[in-house]
């Protein structure tokens, strides 16, 4: 039956102790930052290919299965797969013959078409990657925290760092809500003979259309409430509270963000 | 198809489940359950949060990944290769605990007509289906067929909810915490309703819930699930002779079994299968006379 929450796992949180765990927020932060950067400024298959060892030691040192995740991006994969196809067979710039390998009116495979695509596969790759590993290292209150801390300076120049960092953690934290409700909603549905759980790839997406209505409502209902909660308890963004932990980053934290600089660099130069 | 009388409508063999299975997330929530349930009886499925109750409930129309061996419809095992789950869920009404969820049409009448439509039912009949089972729950049907669903209150949406299975004349009808969210009085129209239903249609009903408050009344058979397993199993009056046991269960006791309890603290020997506060007063005048 639909256990959605298998096939998108952006937004989650998986605590399992390892050192990529127990790393300062804001080390986390910036050194997703700076691959995401990077992901911009490679451009060639050699420089991903130099990448591919740090991003292997990221996934081993987290200790989160590839399974898990590889399975929990399936959704993402396809979609990346569609826009894909689209690319390649839109490619249209002036060529010469020899690199068309097939042709068909406006749709056309080129060499260049695939390379640009296959380039472009790999940077949205890498950005999916390094964000949702940031995701599912890093608790929620620790990426609050770390991002108040990183952007507080702002605060200076009457930029609400607070409130703006809020929306962008709610928004994350949503969606893992949005899919835990939406695979509620499909059981309820299926009991009442709409069948989610039968028919093929197409027929099961037309069905989903029907929930887009109840999440809706169920999100707006959510987000008021959540608002009612918040002034209740009087919120007024973080700028008056003081942190029973504070955050610190230890020597261990600066060598690893160090490391990946220096990754970063190697793979971009060459 | 027509198995004997002496198959259970309903059986669960050594069920258990484990949402997420195989992943760092997955959470186990059925650890073993076995149980029986026969046509026509009237069950209550209780136990506190986190018990299995609504896991359970899901198993009954294959709504999770089931495995084979572990859950079978009057004899049928459900998760076998093309078993027709169709059928299963036109015959087995369940009325979830959000009622939102399950509400698929914004319009009051299209949403309860969706099911009998879904069953290819004739538009004559339908209509007629959906016309009983609005007035049965006290939403006329002249009133209430074209309103919209998110303007009604919480109870009224219940009522659509229960309304729209009702029109699919389930042999079996199983409600998970059916009196969330209803005040007094529509507890107590609700639970004469049942009461109403269960003996005119002949329905095996199955009611989950963490109070035993109107369940004691509703049911006559108790299924006690802590953690994941049976704990007890039996005629109402006899669970509730162990009343404390099930408070020990975080399970809302029914208030003459909690007066009886205070009762225990004067005589001892004071019976907690009390069902009524009429049969609580009297046993308590039997004793205060003796005394």
């Amino acid at each position: 039956m639909l256990e959605l929450q298998r096939n998108v796992i952006f937004g989650q949180f998986v605590e399992t102790g390892s050192f990529i765990h127990r790393m300062d927020a804001r080390v986390k932060i910036a050194a997703t930052s700076v691959l995401i950067v990077a992901s911009f400024l490679i451009d060639t298959f050699l420089g991903f290919g130099v990448l591919l060892p740090l991003l292997v030691v990221i996934g081993v040192v987290s200790r989160i299965p590839l399974g898990y995740v590889l399975q929990g991006s399936r959704i993402f994969i396809a979609f990346l797969g569609f826009i894909l196809a689209f690319q390649v067979l839109f490619y249209a710039r002036d060529l010469p013959e020899s690199s068309y390998l097939w042709r068909w009116g406006i749709l056309s495979v080129s060499t260049e078409g695939l390379y640009t695509a296959g380039i472009l596969a790999l940077r949205v790759i890498l950005l999916y990657y390094v964000t949702t590993m940031l995701m599912l290292t890093t608790s929620l209150v620790d990426l609050t925290n770390g991002l108040e801390l990183i952007f507080g300076p702002l605060q200076r120049l009457r930029v609400p760092v607070n409130e703006l960092v809020l929306v962008f953690v709610i928004a994350i934290k949503f969606v893992p809500i949005f899919i835990e409700e939406m695979e509620r909603l499909a059981r309820a549905q299926t009991a009442r003979g709409v069948p989610f759980d039968e028919g093929g790839a197409l027929t099961r997406a037309r069905r989903l259309g029907r929930l887009l209505v109840p999440i809706f409502i169920s999100g707006f209902a959510r987000a008021d409430t959540l608002t009612i909660a918040m002034n209740t308890r009087s919120y007024r963004g973080g700028r008056y509270r003081t942190k029973l932990r504070q955050m610190r980053a230890n020597p261990s934290d600066w060598l690893a963000l160090t490391l990946v600089i220096a990754w970063i660099t190697v793979a971009w130069l060459v | 198809m027509q198995p004997d009388a002496a198959t259970p409508i309903l059986e669960l063999r050594g069920f258990a489940y484990t949402y997420l299975e195989g992943t760092p997330r997955a959470s186990e929530a059925v650890r073993n359950i076995s149980l029986k349930i026969h046509r026509g009886e009237r069950v209550g499925i209780v136990g506190a949060t986190q018990s299995g109750k609504s896991t359970v409930v899901d198993s009954f129309v294959h709504l999770l990944r089931l495995g084979q061996g572990q859950v079978f419809y009057k004899g049928e095992d459900v998760a076998a290769p093309g078993y027709d789950r169709g059928r299963l869920r036109r015959e087995i009404g369940i009325v979830f605990q959000q009622p939102d969820s399950q509400i698929i049409d914004d319009v009051v009448g299209a949403d309860v007509a969706f099911g009998p439509t879904a069953a290819g039912l004739s538009a004559t009949e339908t209509r007629e289906r959906v016309e009983e089972s609005l007035d049965t729950l006290g939403l006329p049907y002249a009133d209430y067929r074209l309103r919209y669903v998110h303007a009604l209150s919480g109870g009224q949406r219940r009522r659509v909810a229960i309304a729209g299975v009702l029109a699919m004349h389930t042999p079996v009808l199983v409600l998970d915490e059916p009196m969330a969210g209803l005040d007094p009085r529509g507890r107590k129209e609700l639970l004469e309703l049942l009461i109403q239903l269960q003996k005119a249609r002949e329905l095996t009903l199955i009611v989950c819930s963490a109070s035993l408050n109107d369940a004691s009344l509703l049911c006559d058979r108790f299924i006690v699930l802590d953690r994941g397993t049976v704990v007890m199993d039996g005629p109402v009056r006899e669970v509730l002779r162990e009343a404390d046991g099930l408070a020990e269960l975080d399970i809302t006791l029914p208030e003459p079994v909690v007066g009886a309890r205070e009762m225990q603290k004067l005589f001892p020997d004071f019976p907690t299968d009390v069902l009524t506060e009429d049969e609580l007063e009297s046993e308590l005048l039997t004793r205060l006379g003796a005394a």
